[in-house]
């Protein structure tokens, strides 16, 4: 059997070396920014922290903890914070979405008052929260869920509202009842919605933790920042933003992942 | 064919709408019948009309005046008796083939060991095994139309609709799908209500062709087509035939 | 040296493994109206990305006017299937874009426009709005605006694919007379062979993937053509034969 010799023109070969270009060029584009970061610290009278010192920070945190947390523990511990204040905002998101999406009553109802909610970005509510419930744990993962919960009842409402007409005529033709309609049709047909309200809600929760933790706190990578600003340790601010952009980047990859395990048609060409 | 029964009675139906200016007529003042397991075309030019038509019998829209009949009792909205394949196919992207084909049935509470054995029938019927698992964006328009033609099917509807099913095929294609329709209608026959544009599509399929005029639609005219099949688009007969039609459509600019 | 307008010359497409077009070659004499039919998944589309310059060839190449063909250089028209009005601006602004984008002087574009608004007869809808439109006028415009060009080579997809049979005939008659009003070269790709025996004065037949040509066959019967002739019927018959499939 004779392989068949994969025939490219010169024109051809050009279009195939630019697109593995392409591939490479992010990775360039990192590279140039650490590249930058070392001359930002290198440059006369600046009191930017060089990589060397954040590297050298990140190992004597790990030797010599902070309250008792090492750099990966108090990670962890935000982490937590998201995951807990996450769940819950998906369903009762989710569920609250559908309601308003679906039924026109629910949503002259609730809809104004929802929107003047969403308006208040979550850290206006931090003095209330304070007031109310202290300092601890519970204050922050609500105002985490509050920062969350927006996007997702916000894109599975619209998802719900628009789901195609010709969807659920099929439905109709087929006797199918009110239930029938919003459980076949109008919600499979809304999971690429909801995901994106998931992806939001995700990106968001990280953001409004660290700023929660910021505020008042003992514990996770927010705390950190602080800490390092409050004792001149910009070394550890750094080590901190950096971590922060990393675990940013894997949840975003990872809520990627899960939509293509629930929704596999949307990728299937 | 069992014919002289009359299984569906329009009775001057008509559909307008109203649009920010003014009002707009598509269907006004159609009457006709359909008798028992004929293969009805319903011919007419251009966009209008003739789906408001099919969706108003399929009970997706209300006629604005007028009265549908189906075996003679008056209907009023979707009926199970009646099943439709749609012009722009509808089918759910999220479900694989057999389970887009088996909606009818999951609706109506069958049990899914029942639904499978049905379903596979239709399956076969319409020649796609292999493909159950597959999603719809996998497919081909031709295999496409071939899945909801089995689910219009597997619902066991005593009238079948179907809306221009192969307006979005290519003209080979169309042929193909043609001797399809025809081959599965003559498998288990069914009365079959078939809205197309093509008069070339609509003779060589119909028992009988009911010309539309252009918007507003009305019934023009009915004719019997009685020419043995396989018919042969190139015959003297069929080319007369469609001359005669086409003399008769409306151009709609 | 060649009076050939279009040649194309051993055109041949590989995607990797897959083999798609194989040493094509035909020539287009300048003004000549030609269709190209073939089977369903005959690469065609592959072809009309080649000519665009989206996909470049593995082997062999276009030529225009003996050189390479260049969609910056060369006057090249398309209509696809798909209307593609600009939906901002009037049929009369849609007409003039192609002409003002090639930077044409304004009153040759007055004047041409205003011949082919007369020749189709679109005076009415002179200043309305692609919305406002059916969507076999939108692609009359398309059409308008295409021949307008007087472009190399006016390259028409599948254009009249979802219409009624008497409204394509209308349209056929349309882009004949449009045709021979302005010389223009075109090439007719469709499905259909009745409409390609209709139009061209030659037609060329694919075959399937690695698609190639299988015959070319001219044309010969005088205009405007009875599709119940007995030559007709002859000639749509054996070239239906050439590409069955189904």
């Amino acid at each position: 059997m004779q392989k068949n010799n994969v025939v490219m023109s010169e024109a051809e070969r050009k279009s195939f070396l630019l697109n593995k270009i392409y591939k490479i060029l992010p990775i360039i584009s990192v590279v140039l920014l650490i590249l930058l970061w070392f001359i930002a610290a290198g440059a006369e009278n600046s009191n930017f922290p060089s990589p060397q010192e954040v590297f050298l920070r990140f190992i004597t945190l790990q030797q010599k903890p902070i309250k008792e947390f090492n750099l990966f523990q108090h990670i962890w511990i935000s982490l937590i914070r998201v995951f807990i204040a996450l769940i819950v905002s998906w369903i009762i998101g989710i569920a609250f979405g559908i309601l308003i999406g679906w039924n026109k009553k629910a949503n002259a109802l609730f809809s104004p008052v929802f929107t003047a909610f969403r308006s208040v970005p979550p850290l206006a509510w931090v003095p209330l929260m304070t007031m109310w419930f202290g300092t601890g744990e519970f204050p922050k993962i609500l105002l985490v869920f509050m920062g969350a919960l927006m996007p997702v009842v916000v894109n599975t409402q619209s998802g719900i509202a628009n789901v195609a007409k010709m969807y659920l005529d099929v439905g109709t033709i087929f006797n199918a009842n009110g239930k029938q309609l919003l459980i076949e049709i109008a919600i499979p047909s809304s999971l690429d919605a909801i995901f994106a309200g998931i992806r939001t809600s995700t990106s968001a929760a990280w953001m409004v933790v660290l700023a929660a933790e910021m505020l008042g706190g003992r514990s996770g990578i927010g705390f950190l920042i602080v800490r390092g600003m409050n004792s001149g340790d910009y070394a550890l601010c750094l080590l901190s933003m950096v971590c922060i952009g990393i675990v940013g980047a894997l949840l975003a990859i990872m809520t990627k992942y899960l939509e293509r395990l629930v929704c596999p048609w949307t990728i299937i060409k | 064919m069992d014919n002289n029964k009359i299984k569906l009675k329009l009775e001057n139906i008509s559909q307008s709408y109203i649009t920010k200016d003014n009002v707009f007529t598509a269907v006004s003042g159609v009457s006709l019948e359909v008798y028992d397991r004929e293969f009805l075309v319903i011919l007419g030019p251009g966009r209008c009309g003739k789906s408001v038509l099919l969706n108003m019998i399929a009970g997706i829209e209300k006629p604005v005046d007028g009265s549908i009949f189906l075996d003679g009792e008056k209907i009023n909205g979707s009926d199970e008796r009646i099943g439709m394949v749609f012009q722009k196919l509808a089918l759910m992207p999220w479900k694989t083939v057999i389970e887009n084909i088996e909606f009818g049935l999951k609706l109506k509470g069958m049990n899914k060991k029942t639904r499978r054995e049905t379903t596979q029938k239709y399956i076969e019927l319409v020649g796609l095994e292999g493909f159950e698992k597959s999603y719809p964006n996998q497919l081909s328009g031709g295999m496409k139309q071939r899945v909801g033609i089995a689910r219009a099917y597997t619902n066991s509807p005593e009238i079948l609709l179907m809306d221009e099913p192969f307006g979005q095929l290519d003209a080979q294609t169309r042929y193909a799908m043609q001797d399809e329709v025809l081959r599965v209608w003559d498998a288990e026959k069914r009365t079959v209500i078939f809205v197309t544009n093509n008069l070339e599509e609509a003779l060589y399929l119909a028992d009988r062709i009911i010309l539309l005029s252009k918007c507003p639609a009305h019934v023009k005219e009915s004719y019997d087509i009685n020419l043995p099949r396989p018919r042969n688009t190139t015959d003297s007969d069929f080319l007369h035939l469609r001359k005669l039609i086409s003399d008769n459509t409306d151009l709609a600019l | 040296m060649s009076n050939n307008k279009i040649e194309v010359k051993n055109l041949t497409k590989h995607f990797g493994d897959l083999h798609v077009l194989d040493d094509i070659n035909f020539n287009i004499k300048k003004g000549e109206f030609i269709c190209i039919v073939g089977p369903t998944g005959c690469g065609k589309t592959t072809f009309l990305n080649l000519l665009t310059r989206i996909y470049m060839p593995s082997k062999g190449d276009l030529y225009i006017d003996g050189e390479l063909a260049d969609p910056r250089k060369h006057n090249l028209a398309f209509v696809f299937q798909e209307p593609s009005a600009v939906p901002w601006k009037t049929v009369e602004q849609n007409l003039k874009f192609g002409l003002e984008l090639k930077k044409i002087p304004k009153k040759e574009i007055d004047s041409r426009v205003e011949n082919i608004i007369n020749l189709m007869g679109l005076q009415e809808f002179r200043n309305s709005y692609p919305h406002q439109l059916s969507v076999s006028t939108e692609q009359r415009i398309i059409i308008g605006r295409a021949f307008v060009m007087n472009p190399d080579l006016l390259l028409m997809d599948e254009p009249y694919g979802q219409m009624d049979i008497k409204l394509r005939f209308y349209l056929e008659d349309e882009v004949i007379k449009l045709w021979k009003a302005t010389g223009s070269t075109v090439v007719f790709i469709t499905h259909n062979i009745e409409e390609a025996l209709y139009l061209a004065e030659r037609i060329l037949i694919l075959t399937n993937k690695p698609t190639t040509i299988k015959e070319e066959l001219k044309i010969d019967l005088p205009r405007p053509r009875d599709i119940t002739s007995p030559e007709f019927i002859k000639i749509r018959n054996y070239v239906t034969e050439q590409i069955r499939w189904w």
